[in-house]
């Protein structure tokens, strides 16, 4: 089983849903994605999504888009995003790490070599977002080759027959998007989370990671007690460092403690159970 | 074409989940309503009694004996209603989308002839309608912006990336995702993920299959070159299109070489470009080494676009049709020289056409003959060149 699969099999058993944070990488240069994601997985975060930044995100809102500029502009290549990724292993960082992505970076280095270099610096998992089922037998075959996984999304207006077939060939995860939009900071859950989780978990047994609009703890328990196995957090905590007028280390702190909340909230289920043992 | 969607291995279905339903449904929709006959008669009457179709064939006699070479026709499309050909997509889609129940319609759009024409159609069907449009694209193209405005539409200003047509694509995107239910998305040409650049294809075809009819006519057999301009590629695949199995006519598309090949500040994506994926399909792409897509350049806002529809990719790759990229000095020359030697001025987008018509024209010799698809007409282009060459 991939390290991926193993983590979410280890929080089930523990009661806990998975907390997976987006970190683009190469905003603020990647001194501070080593960091940041170093704050992040101390603070309790079981998978990273390490973002590699695309000029035409079209499935971004403006936190994403504004952070992949800054980070594009500043001269980031694929090959800075296989460094990051070495140096995060280097510190001795061992948590599963999704790349997440649109898929012409991938195709420009080409496919299979893509696949290979991820798996050899550390990667796990390759999320290309702009791939759907229909055009994915190329990254899968790669990914598979490199034993990597592949994590697939689904989304509100995805058919039922459509989320089974998605489900069917899911490796590691699969990621719901909790709106029909894009990515950016919400205060709440909104109702198409809710029902698409249900309904998703009754066509299978693949753990799911509901992401686009997370940012509080409020959200991570109405998300895992509507049967997310996790949730994946990614503008509300660009917005934290890029909205910010502080220092570096004030900064990590505040997002550290900011995400130990979002992870004690994913810890929902066993209290839950723990509650309900206690009636 | 291979599989659905497919031109050799160019084109599909790049697309986010979000907007897999959506892109299904109109997939759908579009296959019943091309085969229908109640929608292909309402079309065809719109383009005929609103539209001014069909346009004419024009021998373009003086410019012929200028440029000696190859008779010079101009398929006639700057006289099609909102001055350009996008006003066949634009009408067919948007009686699709009213087809398909959806209320409201977006565009995206470089130059503004696109957002006119989506403007147009969607007041005369009495759809809601937003356009899409880059902040340097606004400010060159003023009047089409107020165009816009005045036919109802309501025009949304794109500062991300570099603020032209490829922003305004990804805008238009997320603004589909998550409005899709009521919305459809009317791109403006050849390009985005199945079935746009069939669907599109098939509605500018009518420009083809008309040259055809009307050379027939006027000169008794087919022509010997079809030349166009390639922006994402609608006008010249719709003059091309009907003449695919006529193996002895051949295809020339003019891009946009902007300051120069050499310079990189040009829009010649066939040209210049390499394999990837773009806005939903794989194409050639002007795109750096590990794949973020170049700014592109030209003096014509139309086509300043980085990729190019997938069939093209394809036709250039199988050597049906061949592509070659016209600078903006040559593009503005030829504007320059059918407006005095035959009372017509162009668009900027349709002057690299005439360039590349005239070398065309030479090459071939005077027995034969070369229809050139004249896109648009050049009044909003007038400022631009009076402003470039120090008039205003
Ligand atoms: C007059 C005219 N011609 C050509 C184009 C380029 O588009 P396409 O290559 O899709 O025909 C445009 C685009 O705006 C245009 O306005």
């Amino acid at each position: 089983m991939s390290l991926i699969g193993a983590t979410f099999g280890a929080l089930k058993s523990s009661g806990e849903g998975a907390y997976i944070p987006y970190v683009c990488c190469g905003d603020r240069g990647t001194e501070f994605t080593v960091k940041l994601v170093r704050t992040l997985a101390k603070a309790g975060a079981d998978i990273v999504e390490l973002g590699l930044p695309f000029s035409d995100p079209l499935a971004d809102g403006p936190t994403i888009q504004a952070a992949m500029v800054r980070a594009l502009s500043s001269g980031f290549t694929t090959q800075s995003l296989f460094d990051t990724i070495s140096r995060i292993r280097d510190d001795g960082i061992g948590k599963p790490i999704v790349v997440m992505t649109y898929y012409n970076p991938v195709v420009r280095m080409g496919v299979d070599a893509f696949c290979e270099k991820l798996s050899k610096v550390g990667g796990d998992a390759v999320l290309t977002v702009d791939l759907p089922i229909e055009e994915s037998r190329q990254l899968d075959d790669a990914a598979g080759d490199n034993g990597l996984d592949v994590i697939r999304l689904v989304a509100p207006t995805t058919s039922d027959a459509r989320a089974r077939e998605i489900m069917g060939q899911a490796t590691g995860f699969v990621y719901a998007v909790s709106i029909s939009g894009v990515t950016g900071a919400k205060d709440t859950l909104p109702d198409t989370a809710v029902s698409l989780l249900g309904r998703l978990s009754r066509i299978s047994s693949v753990p799911v990671a509901l992401g686009f609009g997370i940012s509080n703890q409020g959200q991570v328990r109405d998300a895992i007690s509507a049967g997310a196995s996790g949730v994946v957090e990614g503008s509300a905590l660009i917005n934290m460092y890029s909205q910010s007028s502080q220092d570096e280390e004030s900064v990590l702190d505040l997002i550290e403690k900011h995400s130990r909340g979002i992870k004690s909230a994913t810890r929902f289920i066993s209290d839950e159970e723990t509650q309900k043992e206690r009636l | 074409m291979t599989a659905d969607g497919y031109f050799g291995r160019f084109g599909g279905f790049y697309v986010p989940e979000v907007l897999v339903f959506a892109l299904k449904e109109l997939q759908a929709g579009y296959r019943r309503f091309s085969q229908d006959s109640d929608f292909k008669d309402d079309l065809h009457n719109l383009l005929c009694t609103y539209a001014g179709r069909p346009t004419p064939l024009y021998f373009a006699k003086r410019l012929t004996d200028v440029v000696g070479g190859a008779s010079i026709y101009l398929k006639r499309e700057d006289l099609a209603h909102t001055g350009s050909h996008k006003i066949n997509n634009a009408l067919g889609q948007a009686l699709l989308a009213k087809r398909m129940g959806k209320s409201r319609v977006i565009a995206e759009t470089g130059a503004g002839q696109h957002g006119v024409a989506t403007a147009t159609a969607c007041a005369l069907l009495g759809l809601d309608c937003e356009v899409y449009m880059g902040e340097t694209d606004v400010e060159r193209q003023k009047l089409n912006c107020y165009r816009m405005n005045l036919l109802g539409a309501k025009v949304n200003v794109v500062r991300s990336g570099s603020r032209t047509l490829k922003d305004s694509i990804n805008e238009a995107m997320r603004d589909y995702a998550s409005t899709s239910d009521h919305t459809h998305y009317l791109i403006g040409s050849v390009v985005g993920p199945h079935p746009y650049p069939t669907m599109v294809r098939d509605f500018q075809s009518v420009i083809g299959a008309e040259a055809k009819e009307q050379t027939l006519a006027q000169t008794g057999r087919l022509p010997d070159a079809l030349v166009a301009c390639v922006g994402g590629g609608s006008n010249s695949i719709g003059l091309f299109h009907p003449f695919a199995e006529d193996k002895e006519v051949q295809m020339f598309g003019a891009e946009a070489a902007g300051e120069g090949i050499e310079t990189g500040r040009h829009s010649a994506s066939v040209v210049a470009g390499r394999e990837g994926v773009l806005h939903g399909s794989r194409t050639l792409i002007l795109q750096d080494d590990d794949g973020q897509i170049s700014e592109t350049a030209s003096v014509a806002a139309g086509l300043d676009y980085p990729a190019v529809g997938p069939e093209h990719a394809f036709l250039s790759g199988i050597g049906r049709a061949k592509y070659s990229a016209v600078t903006d000095r040559e593009a503005v020359s030829a504007f320059h020289q059918l407006s005095e030697a035959e009372g017509i001025i162009p668009a900027l987008e349709s002057a690299h056409a005439m360039h590349l018509a005239t070398i065309v024209a030479r090459d071939l010799g005077s027995e034969k003959a070369l229809v050139v698809c004249l896109s648009g007409r050049g009044d909003k282009d007038v400022d631009q060149i009076a402003r470039l060459e120090g008039m205003l």
